[in-house]
């Protein structure tokens, strides 16, 4: 926080405000000519499809906004970067399509435009598929930043024939982690294969979706406390724990579990729907592959984190927002988000695709892979963004802690203490 | 070479002053474009990024306050920087000394014969000239605990494989033999030139005077002229594991646990994931003075036992 | 060191030893030809099998050349290195000729300072000079990529070492003949340097061939990404990689630059031979 000048947000918010109050405002002169938006995003290799197949629908059907790629980022990391850089100098895209939990970052510099008066224009949000709690997941900073775009919980992957190898009904996939944990020590009888692996390394994602499980938050809910010190945390831990002991979870990092997945030598994996497609084609025809929800904890409390990426304009020109947002609407439009989900297979952001049995029924019949995470939907929150300067590096204490109860160097009580002393002295740190 | 020197007059030696002031001035000239690329590319945006270092400059924001020494005394109680400056020293050490044996051994075994010279100087070369986003997907497999080669190797003759890359006792380790498997052929190569330059009468000379071994042969021949290009070597091989950071960034991005975080990860990771710049700049420069003091001393102590020409 | 040829079968226990270590050290690089031509789902198995049982070169390496413009590509990485390599060049000869040739004050203090820069990671100066390119407007061109590199400490420190081997009377007779210290450095200096220069190329080639931060850093438009960026389309942490494309696009990047070293290579150990690391 700066020292002496108005929050930078606020500030902005107030210019956003007054210009497309000004836009709106002003007489309704039809211009001829077309407005040219850049747009930016990252992951060609998931997105690449589904982006320019947007655009050229967007593109098509009016005249007014064309819409233009600038060179997609390898890895949100990079293009978070790019934005950040180009705060300083200027140089940015008008709409940028970032990870969901970085919006807030954006959000507390001032740089993410807040959408709110362009979706007051809209007229009955729920009519059109904008749900509250879809919604919700691009709020950030208590601004709209941007809207979902193409989102991902996490599911559970697994390996038929080699489930019914060590004696399981693969037909019948567990629903609660104790069976779980039991058919892991079973497949790993076999010898020379893993039972599970559950994700745990990178960052927090796949943790919350224990904590998110348990009923519990990753903070609270004025976001001036750890979440996880209490009982839920603590029962998330000792889950994790019991992975690796009565499961028998091997310390697998990077890209291993996918490896030994594909190779045919791990029964189940917990990760993210959006490596569906991946999987897919890694696993070929070496053996039958499904995927399922993710292990049910607390039915009634029980929620999953949301991943993927959303849409956030950039641009201060009041001119150019209107042209980003008509875009930004078409992408989550029913029809926008029906394109997405075709070619990448993420969750859709538009709660008629759902709805309405029309738009991706087919599609659903046809890749049954991809129908769990659909079905999880309802559970979905935001995956949590800790406030203040060093919100990403407590995502890194939070996974540096997690390490040592997977090489089973401490307990989950002492975790617990240690991760909740040191995430709460990083957040007091930098307000 | 240097006896050429000795042998030039005397009179060309003891310049005029005038002379003297010309060829300054035209040294002076010769040096300019470098030393103001120097200044433009390395020193003034080096110099502003030490001054960032008593900021609380985040990537992204727009303006920022002067905190003076706040971030170093922050960085005295970071566990992580303790640990990454740890791993760093524990990493060069290992791959420093093993890499310039390795280059050394390799060069001796390759030009002790003259098969296969190309072939081989072409194959322990190519590691260095490796794309670090590809081999990581390589390292990974060969290294993957359950399927991978190497420890399906160690499995067949009865050893279980450690986890190379997932366990904090190992993955510093594995990646010092990634770090050796790279550098090694750098410096058989520098190596080989300083090889190739010593005068063949010279063993035959040793022979006559006795030295029929060929460790004596080593000893009293090889050896001392290699020395100034092991200088080079040394220099350059301590640098060049110090700032060691592809592996890292893509293959362990500093885990498990920070333990295979190297010191110039730890100031990207500060500065560009975690966005707080004027800490990372903090970083920085404790790491720029200490580096510095190191190569003083390393060369004052190597540089005194080079024996040149 | 021996000069007459050793029979082969006393050559025999060192070639068999050298070849089992290079085997050994080429292990990714065979994994990544076997991967470049195999289907994705042949990639992760049990035991090591590098012979594909479905020829898929096809298919991973068309996938590279539609998706990405790999002659595009290359063409700047030729660009690009050529362009940071006639640079160092030009502006390390002439410094390090000073440095070991003349003697002029603070000579040992210029030196000194100049070493300093080789102990500075890219990562350091990167955002100070990322803010004044752009500033200068100089973002997504050739210059950008180019310009930190024109400084190279390496190239000083090597070159000086090459000059400081160099027979003195080279000069002193080019100096008799009444050249001056510009046209001695252009006629006398450059062209003896030559074998050093190769050295150097090769050194400095490929590190910046394969350079991948700061291209990321200043270069955002398709077409001026270089050869490492281009395989960089294929990496995705979050979706897997597609490891077939992925390795077809790293062995033809990673191709020019051996078929470069190959070619230069006798040059090259002479180049630096000649550099009188000896003394």
């Amino acid at each position: 926080m700066t020292a002496s000048t108005l929050h930078p947000s606020r500030r902005m918010a107030l210019h956003v405000m007054a210009g497309a109050a000004g836009v709106v405002a002003a007489p309704r002169i039809v211009r001829a000519q077309t407005v040219e938006i850049t747009a930016h995003y990252s992951m060609p290799a998931i997105f690449k499809l589904a982006q320019e197949a947007v655009a050229e629908e967007f593109n098509r059907r009016q005249t007014a906004v064309r819409v233009v790629y600038s060179n997609p980022t390898p890895s949100y990391e990079d293009g978070a970067q790019l934005i950040l850089r180009g705060a300083a100098t200027g140089q940015l895209p008008d709409i940028s399509f970032q990870g969901l939990n970085r919006l807030r970052i954006f959000a507390e510099r001032g740089l993410a435009v807040d959408l709110r008066p362009f979706l007051a224009e809209l007229g009955d949000l729920r009519a059109l598929g904008y749900t509250e709690q879809l919604l919700n997941l691009g709020r950030a900073n208590g601004i709209q930043a941007g809207m979902a775009w193409a989102t991902s919980n996490p599911i559970s992957y697994y390996n038929v024939d080699l489930l019914r190898r060590a004696g399981l009904d693969a037909d019948r996939f567990p629903t609660n982690w104790d069976e779980v944990i039991r058919w892991s020590a079973q497949v790993k009888r076999l010898g020379g294969v893993e039972g599970m692996f559950f994700r745990w390394p990178g960052d927090d994602w796949m943790f919350s979706a224990l904590v998110f499980g348990f009923g519990g938050r990753m903070l609270n809910a004025d976001e001036t406390d750890v979440g996880f010190a209490g009982p839920e945390g603590l029962n998330a831990l000792r889950l994790l724990d019991r992975f690796v002991r009565e499961g028998g979870m091997p310390n697998y990092t990077g890209a291993a579990d996918l490896q030994a997945f594909a190779a045919g030598r791990l029964g189940m994996m917990f990760r993210t729907t959006a490596q569906v497609v991946g999987v897919r084609e890694s696993v070929g025809r070496n053996f039958e592959l499904r995927t399922a929800r993710l292990p049910i904890i607390d039915p009634v409390n029980g929620r999953l984190p949301t991943g993927g990426a959303g849409g956030m304009i950039v641009t201060r020109d009041p001119a150019r927002q209107r042209a980003a947002f008509a875009f930004l609407r078409f992408c989550t439009s029913v029809e926008g988000t029906t394109i997405m989900v075709r070619n990448t297979g993420y969750v859709p952001t538009n709660q008629l695709a759902l709805d309405e049995p029309r738009h991706l029924a087919s599609f659903y019949a046809e890749n049954p892979l991809f129908r769990p995470a659909t079905e999880q939907m309802p559970l979905m929150i935001p995956w949590t963004p800790f406030p203040g300067a060093n919100s990403v590096r407590i995502t890194e204490t939070i996974v540096n802690n997690l390490a040592r109860i997977v090489e089973s160097r401490a307990t989950p009580e002492e975790v617990q203490r240690d991760m909740a002393n040191e995430v709460r002295r990083l957040l007091r740190a930098r307000a | 070479m240097s006896d050429v020197v000795a042998a030039t007059p005397y009179r060309l030696v003891r310049a005029a002053p005038m002379r003297r002031a010309g060829e300054a001035v035209a040294a002076w000239l010769l040096v300019a474009p470098a030393v103001i690329a120097f200044l433009l590319m390395l020193l003034i945006p080096t110099l502003a990024m030490v001054a960032l270092a008593f900021t609380d400059f985040e990537l992204g924001r727009t303006s920022f306050r002067w905190i003076g020494l706040e971030n170093f005394s922050e960085l005295l109680e970071d566990r992580g920087f303790r640990q990454s400056v740890q791993n760093t020293v524990l990493y060069v050490a290992f791959v420093t000394p093993l890499s310039i044996l390795g280059g050394l051994g390799l060069a001796m075994l390759i030009e002790a014969g003259l098969r296969g010279r190309t072939f081989f100087r072409a194959a322990f070369f190519l590691p260095v000239v490796s794309l670090m986003v590809a081999m990581a997907t390589a390292w990974q497999y060969l290294m993957h605990p359950t399927i991978g080669p190497v420890n399906n190797l160690l499995r067949s003759i009865g050893f279980a494989g450690p986890n190379w890359l997932g366990s904090s006792d190992w993955v510093l380790i594995s990646l010092g033999l990634i770090g050796i498997w790279e550098n090694v052929g750098f410096n058989m190569v520098l190596i080989l030139a300083g090889l190739t330059a010593i005068p063949r009468d010279l063993y035959a000379a040793a022979e006559v005077d006795g030295a029929t071994s060929a460790w004596e042969r080593f000893r009293l021949v090889t050896w001392p002229l290699l020395g100034p290009t092991m200088l080079f070597v040394i220099i350059i091989t301590t640098i060049r594991s110090i700032r060691t950071f592809d592996t890292v960034a893509t293959l362990t991005q500093g885990g498990p646990n920070k333990a295979s975080e190297l010191i110039v990860w730890t100031i990207y990771q500060e500065g560009f994931t975690f966005l707080r710049m004027g800490y990372g700049a903090a970083v920085t420069v404790v790491f720029l003075i200490v580096v510095l003091g190191l190569m003083l001393l390393q060369m004052r102590l190597v540089e005194r036992r080079v024996h040149y020409g | 060191m021996r000069d007459a040829p050793i029979p082969f079968w006393r050559d025999t226990p060192r070639l068999a030893f050298l070849l089992a270590l290079a085997v050994l050290f080429l292990m990714p690089y065979i994994w990544m030809a076997a991967v470049s031509v195999k289907p994705r789902s042949e990639v992760f198995s049990g035991s090591l099998q590098l012979l594909p049982q479905t020829w898929n070169a096809i298919e991973n390496y068309g996938r590279v050349f539609r998706e990405i413009p790999v002659g595009r590509y290359l063409l700047n990485g030729i660009i690009v290195c050529a362009l940071i390599l006639v640079f160092q060049l030009a502006f390390a000869i002439p410094a390090a000729y000073a440095l070991a040739k003349l003697n002029f004050r603070g000579r040992d203090t210029l030196f000194a300072f100049v070493m300093l820069g080789l102990l500075v990671p890219a990562q350091v100066p990167s955002i100070p000079l990322y803010v004044a390119i752009a500033n200068a407007g100089l973002l997504n061109t050739y210059a950008a990529l180019v310009m930190p590199f024109t400084i190279s400490v390496f190239a000083i420190f090597l070159f000086r070492q090459f000059f400081k081997a160099m027979p003195d009377e080279l000069i002193h007779a080019a100096r008799l003949d009444g050249m001056g210290e510009f046209s001695l450095v252009w006629r006398v200096i450059i062209p003896n340097a030559w074998p050093a220069a190769t050295a150097f190329g090769i050194f400095s080639v490929v590190a910046h061939w394969s350079d991948l931060f700061w291209p990321l850093v200043v270069i955002n438009r398709g077409d001026l990404y270089t050869p490492a960026l281009g395989v960089l389309h294929f990496r995705s942490e979050e979706a897997g990689d597609d490891y077939g494309a992925l390795m077809a696009a790293a062995a033809l990047v990673t191709a020019p630059l051996v078929a470069a070293f190959l070619l230069a290579q006798r040059r090259f150990i002479e180049g630096i031979t000649m550099t009188g690391l000896k003394g």
